[in-house]
């Protein structure tokens, strides 16, 4: 490191400066802002040599298999100084969303020892857990001589730690005494809403707090707006299009995807009449507000539209709505933030998506793995990434409470911090955990089209989802 | 030969460039979305009045594109790389393995002959899955996971009955006479298959290599399977620029152009080959 | 005829290497794709097993049981439905406009080729990236044909987000892509046909419409049955295509075989399943194969009479 540089860091760690003006004065050494925060966040790192024993793996290397994602741009911007940390080389592989899952199940179920540790969802590990692919991680975090005294792994948010812990049984609660940890939380996402606010204001429209107040929130701002639909939701042909504000909903206003028997046995639950009442509201909504192409829209064309100001709100992953707020999309600096709870007593439930780390069990050295795992889940990565990266929503709490962190989201994300503590109480995984996660929610988001294309009523759709979902889990022994 | 009438030949015209349009105009519209930032493309309605930027491409190829959010890499070259690789390996193979054989069955009618060319041309016809799926299973055993050998063996199932069965239909069609008095002179059989053989069955081989490259190199299926991310084609890797902070259009688009490129510059060059290779492939012509 | 003689006087003394020789040329061929029937072999292993990744504890042989409940599978018959009318009308839609397009073209003239050239490059782009192409080109916002739609007075024209026009979309793009491949096939046909039958009809008056039915279509037959199965094989195993534009959807609508294959291993990780599926497509493919290469044969040997 150059002096120059050196002092103006240095100025910096000891809150001299701010971060933004040391931005400016490393740019003008020549000093890029990506290559400026990894200096900056070298800094920080020197303090977490201490009592532990960082080089032990050194000169050992680990290949990862990773998502396209701002989270993986954020671990990549830091990578060098966990390498600097511990001696160890990583490499990755990265393959963009459309085909990352199948990709890592390729990778799995043929035994390939290629990665050692991989990124995953939650659900997945629903289907990589009991295949064995993957580890128990409570192993590692609780052996002290394999992780960092700093680790503090019950500073990780409860409803997200728990949501990644299973048993194995089908139906078994998540994060119960016997669960084993599937996956380590990396970042996550609520839903709730993100909202157009001049769009808000041209429609005079006022935020829901209901679903039937959500339904004619979004006609209003359709109404109200030029060329706008009024609300964004996920609609492609897979499990993709339940999860988000869908299942919040569902949640929120008490239902559930299946049954679970005292003895253990599963049964389809989509089927009683407040479900019924629910779908005939959801997909009205859609047929009179939704995008003209919903059945094909995923997360990324639900955020896109939002950016470009083709669609007024979207009740989504916060993320998106985060995302869209910068760069260069139409719309940045326009949009707001809003919890939202479908049944109306101001207690958000929303269900989570999480992306998450798990270590594969076809790895050769798992605990060299565990440390880039401690390290990546870590506070450090944690913070450094949402403070200067797009490394949210934090799965942290002290991360959470970081005054920088919440000013930064204050400043340019109206609405989006309120909405975080508001929700995050009430918010986890709202599904079954059982092993044909991916079978019955694509056909869930089958029988949503063809009831939003008017191919069946919602009545006896969501009669023969029922009877199909209760067949199949007959037929794997699970009902 | 008689003549058309006027109004034939309009309605010729007409139907010509309906035909003529319909399969050029999606070819232009993507070249002009290429040239386009988001900004140009979503507007509504549509024009064709912008100023062309060729920042698209440039982002590509030097392999950075600063998306909404962040900046961040691609690695579209090297998505170009593996696919020239993968189809130039595949197609050096198969012309290996494939012309000998094919000379095989076109001179010596040997018992088994039409089976086992009945064998090979099925697996052009199996459905491509049916064999992937157990594959990626092996491949981790043999070691094959993952590697470029790998993957150019499995490209044999595109590029080998093609080759077989359009050379085959090339040497059955020269007249062995010339062969004949070759080998009579003294010549021993090698040089009679590469002095005479070969080369009079020159077109036909250059066809079905241009086939069989054309075939490998717009293939999908087999990589997005069995290869990691730094072996993917460019069919594969035009899904990359999808990424979580939105869409790049225009740089998908020129990503498409990029990858159609080259098949249709070979396309355009070695047409008279195509048609050829394409007419023995399926028929005789 | 030449030809034949020298066949038939040669073979004895031109077969001079020994007997196994044409064995050995061809072996390596073989070899390479002999490869290829182990993981075939292991698929129909597969196809008789109950086979769910994510319950490795209920694997087991369950014989037929995986091909005995697609009878009672209303989403088998889904596939099935619609992969054999995907089939059907691409390849009945290519082979009306090829015809069409080939007939156009027949005359030698340098215009006739140059436009043949040009339709060739739809057929050299990769399925997967023309699918992407049309997805941008029915973008809602800001697609060229959503936009001439809504200017024809469709002005809800949703193309492959909506089930009824889903599957028309998906066959406008495997139009777009393998018309020019029948097209080809045709023309080459077209312009190898005799001269004299057309020219003696020519002569007794007999109209140009009537020609076509009772001279160019027979005479044609055989390139158009072998340019058809040939794209009928190849089209009941689209995947790229539809995979890329809707994987499958709006609802079922597009579940054909190996898309439904694809995400029965992938998703839900249904190996026996996914397995008997495949089975199920190999099967059609092999009986369509069969009949293909038959005719193609027939084809080839009239062809090389002739010569």
């Amino acid at each position: 490191m150059y002096e120059k540089e050196k002092d103006l860091v240095n100025a910096y760690m000891r809150g001299q400066m701010s971060r933004r003006s040391l931005l400016r004065s490393l740019s003008a050494l020549g000093v890029t802002a990506a290559s400026a925060s990894v200096l900056v966040n070298a800094a920080a790192t020197q303090a977490l040599a201490a009592d532990f024993d960082w080089k032990k793996h050194n000169g050992k290397s680990i290949k990862l298999l990773l998502n396209k994602h701002p989270y993986t741009d954020a671990m990549i911007a830091n990578l060098d100084n966990f390498k600097q940390l511990t001696g160890m080389e990583v490499s990755y592989d990265i393959f963009p969303e459309d085909v990352y899952f199948d990709k890592v199940t390729a990778a799995l179920s043929s035994g390939s020892s290629e990665y050692d540790a991989f990124m995953t969802g939650a659900y997945m590990t629903w289907t990589y857990g009991p295949a064995g692919w993957i580890v128990d991680h409570n192993e590692w975090i609780n052996d002290t001589s394999k992780t960092n005294p700093n680790y503090n792994w019950s500073d990780m948010l409860e409803g997200v730690r728990k949501s990644c812990a299973w048993n194995g049984k089908p139906g078994g609660e998540l994060g119960s005494a016997d669960a084993k940890q599937w996956c380590i939380p990396w970042g996550y996402e609520q839903n709730n809403l993100a909202f157009n606010a001049s769009m808000l204001e041209k429609a005079q429209a006022s935020l829901p707090t209901n679903l039937d107040e959500l339904i004619e929130t979004a006609a209003k701002l359709q109404a109200g707006n030029d060329g706008v639909y009024g609300i964004g939701v996920r609609g492609s042909r897979s499990w993709a299009t339940i999860h988000p504000g869908f299942l919040s909903a569902y949640a929120n206003l008490g239902e559930h995807d299946l049954n679970v028997s005292d003895d253990g046995k599963l049964s389809a639950a989509m089927n009683t009449a407040g479900s019924k009442d629910f779908h005939a509201k959801w997909v009205k909504m859609i047929q009179e507000s939704g995008a003209a192409d919903w059945s094909t829209h995923t997360w990324y064309q639900v955020g896109t539209d939002l950016g470009a100001g083709k669609s007024a709100m979207i009740y989504d992953a916060d993320i998106l709505g985060y995302f869209m707020n910068g760069g260069d999309n139409a719309m940045a600096g326009q949009l707001a933030y809003a919890p939202f709870a479908a049944s109306g007593n101001g207690a958000p439930t929303p269900n989570i998506w999480i992306w998450s780390l798990a270590m594969s069990k076809f790895s050769k050295d798992l605990d060299a793995t565990w440390y880039f795992m401690q390290w990546a889940s870590g506070p450090e990565h944690g913070l450094f990434g949402a403070t200067k990266m797009d490394f949210v929503n934090p799965v942290r709490s002290s991360v959470w409470e970081d005054a920088g962190f919440r000013d930064r989201l204050a400043n340019s994300y109206p609405g989006y911090v309120e909405m975080h503590d508001v929700s995050a109480p009430g918010a986890s995984i709202k599904f079954t955990a059982q092993p044909l996660f991916f079978d019955l929610t694509t056909e869930w988001a089958a029988t949503l089209q063809k009831m939003v294309a008017n191919e069946v009523p919602v009545d006896e759709g969501l009669d023969q989802l029922a009877t199909s979902v209760d067949r199949q889990l007959k037929e794997a022994g699970l009902g | 030969m008689h003549h058309y009438s006027p109004l034939e030949r309009v309605l010729r015209g007409v139907a010509l460039t309906a035909i003529v349009i319909f399969f050029m105009f999606p070819i232009f519209w993507i070249v002009l979305m290429s040239l386009q930032t988001n900004e140009t493309i979503l507007r509504s309605p549509p024009s064709m009045v912008f100023e062309p930027t060729f920042s698209n491409y440039a982002a590509i190829i030097a392999g950075r594109l600063d998306s909404n959010v962040a900046s961040m890499g691609i690695e579209f070259m090297n998505n170009l790389m593996n696919s020239i690789i993968l189809s130039v390996g595949s197609v050096t193979v198969a012309l290996i393995l494939g012309v000998p054989a094919a000379y095989a069955f076109a001179r010596h009618k040997f018992r088994g002959s039409e089976d086992i060319a009945f064998t090979l041309l099925s697996f052009r016809f199996a459905p491509p899955l049916l064999v992937l799926l157990p594959l990626t299973m092996y491949f981790q055993q043999i070691g094959l996971a993952d590697t470029y050998l790998g993957l150019i063996w499995v490209y044999q199932l595109i590029c080998l009955p093609l080759i077989l069965w359009i050379v085959r239909g090339y040497f059955e069609d020269i007249p062995q006479d010339i062969e004949h008095a070759y080998r009579i002179a003294g010549h021993s059989w090698f040089a009679t298959f590469r002095k005479i053989a070969l080369p009079l069955a020159g077109p036909g081989i250059a066809a079905a290599a241009l086939l069989a490259f054309i075939f490998a190199w717009n293939n999908f299926i087999f990589a997005l399977v069995l290869a990691s991310a730094d072996k993917q084609p460019v069919t594969v890797g035009a899904l990359a620029f999808v990424t979580a902070s939105g869409i790049q259009y225009g740089q998908i688009a020129a990503a498409v152009v990029l990858s159609i490129t080259p098949t249709l510059a070979l396309a355009l060059y070695a047409q008279r080959y195509l048609v050829e290779g394409l007419s023995l492939g399926a028929v005789k012509g | 005829m030449a030809n034949d003689t020298a066949v038939r006087v040669a073979p004895a003394r031109f077969r001079i290497p020994s007997k196994l020789f044409p064995y050995l040329l061809s072996l390596p061929a073989l070899l390479v794709c002999i490869g290829i029937l182990i993981p075939f072999f292991t698929a129909v292993w597969f196809s008789l097993q109950r086979y769910r990744l994510s319950q490795p504890w209920n694997r087991g042989m369950n014989w037929g049981e995986n091909y005995l409940n697609f009878l009672t599978d209303p989403s088998f018959w889904n596939t099935l439905q619609v992969s054999l009318v995907y089939a059907a009308l691409t390849v009945g839609l290519e082979l009306l406009l090829g015809l069409g397009i080939a007939l156009l073209l027949q005359k030698r003239t340098r215009f006739n080729n140059f436009i043949s050239i040009m339709l060739l490059l739809p057929l050299m782009t990769a399925p997967a990236l023309a699918a992407l192409m049309f997805k941008l080109m029915t973008n809602p916002n800001f697609g060229i044909l959503s936009y001439f739609a809504q200017v024809l007075g469709f002005e809800n024209m949703r193309w492959g987000s909506d089930p009824s026009t889903a599957l028309l979309t998906v066959v406008l793009v495997d139009i777009w892509v393998y018309t020019p491949f029948i097209m080809i096939l045709l023309l080459a046909g077209l312009r190898s046909l005799p001269t004299q039958p057309f020219e003696a009809a020519a002569l007794d008056g007999v109209p140009r419409l009537q020609q076509f039915w009772r001279i160019t279509l027979p005479m044609l037959l055989p390139y158009i049955l072998t340019a058809s199965l040939f794209r009928l094989l190849d089209s009941i195993q689209q995947f790229d295509i539809i995979y890329a534009m809707t994987q499958g959807g709006p609802g079922d609508r597009l579940m054909v075989f190996q898309v439904e294959a694809y995400l029965n291993f992938f998703q839900s990780t249904n190996v026996g399943r996914s397995a008997a599926l495949l089975l199920i497509l190999w099967a059609i493919t092999f009986f369509l194969s069969n009949l293909f290469i038959k005719n193609w044969l027939r084809l080839r040997e009239r062809a090389r009479g002739e010569a």
